[in-house]
């Protein structure tokens, strides 16, 4: 049945919502992190959202083209520049004194933040409007 | 299948259903750069159906605001029709199912 596609793909949507929502959650903890594993400040992460055909079992090509599903293509860092301050007694400080930080604003991580939790609780309305319309046609049968 | 009434019963809620579809997609890909809202012209698709015709057309939904990054899904838009359409589907259940109702009654009577 066609509907379970509509499932797959608004789970495809919460799915993607949420790793965007763990990406920001990190940036948050670490806006203040002056050493990684690469080396240097933490670089701020976004994800790139792309859209997937969502395969279903009894697939014809038309219903491939309807089932579009959403994923994350890539994970993207911040190429800009880190955030100098000057701290000399701080243990990652250069010759000059100053320490490289995170180029993270708070405030547009929140609000990125609040879009993603949005995405997901709109797709988790359209699972519960579809679901009741699989009990709806089962129901029938009663 | 049955009667008149409840074949057209059945291309609605198919046509409901091929519709909610478009509506979950246009939803879960409100975030992605470059996506158009996709939708089908619901009244001429089911004249079609009606009419035996094939796999609805989908089109993309016109006078829409397009963001910065190409995208023109209204969360609005695409709510209320998530609503409308599960609201219409349970009234086309609903009514099928009391075609059922009548036909199970022939069956039961007819038995005695």
């Amino acid at each position: 049945m066609s509907l379970f596609t509509a499932l797959s793909v608004s789970a495809s949507g919460m799915s993607a919502q949420r790793t965007r929502a763990e990406l920001l959650v990190e940036n948050l903890a670490n806006s203040e992190t002056t050493r990684t594993p690469e080396g240097g400040p933490y670089r701020r992460k976004d994800a790139v959202f792309a859209t997937e055909a969502q395969p279903s079992q009894f697939a014809s090509m038309f219903q491939d083209e309807l089932g579009t599903g959403v994923n994350i293509s890539e994970v993207v860092e911040d190429t800009r520049e880190p955030d100098r301050r000057y701290l000399p007694g701080h243990p990652d400080a250069d010759a000059q004194g100053y320490v490289a930080f995170p180029r993270i604003n708070p405030a547009e991580d929140m609000v990125d933040l609040m879009g993603a939790s949005r995405g997901y609780q709109a797709n988790v309305a359209a699972i519960g409007a579809v679901k009741d319309m699989i009990n709806r046609s089962i129901d029938l049968l009663r | 299948m049955l009667d008149p009434i409840s074949n057209r019963l059945e291309r609605y809620m198919d046509l409901l259903s091929t519709r909610q579809k478009l509506v979950a997609s246009n939803i879960a890909n409100a975030d992605t750069p470059g996506y158009r809202t996709r939708d089908i012209d619901f009244h001429f698709e089911f004249m079609t159906q009606l009419a035996g015709g094939d796999t609805p057309d989908v089109i993309e939904a016109q006078g829409l605001k397009t963001k910065n990054d190409g995208n023109n899904v209204s969360m609005d838009r695409e709510t209320r029709l998530l609503a409308e359409n599960a609201i219409r589907f349970n009234a086309a259940a609903s009514l099928l199912k009391s075609e059922m109702r009548v036909l199970r009654s022939a069956i039961q009577e007819g038995k005695q």
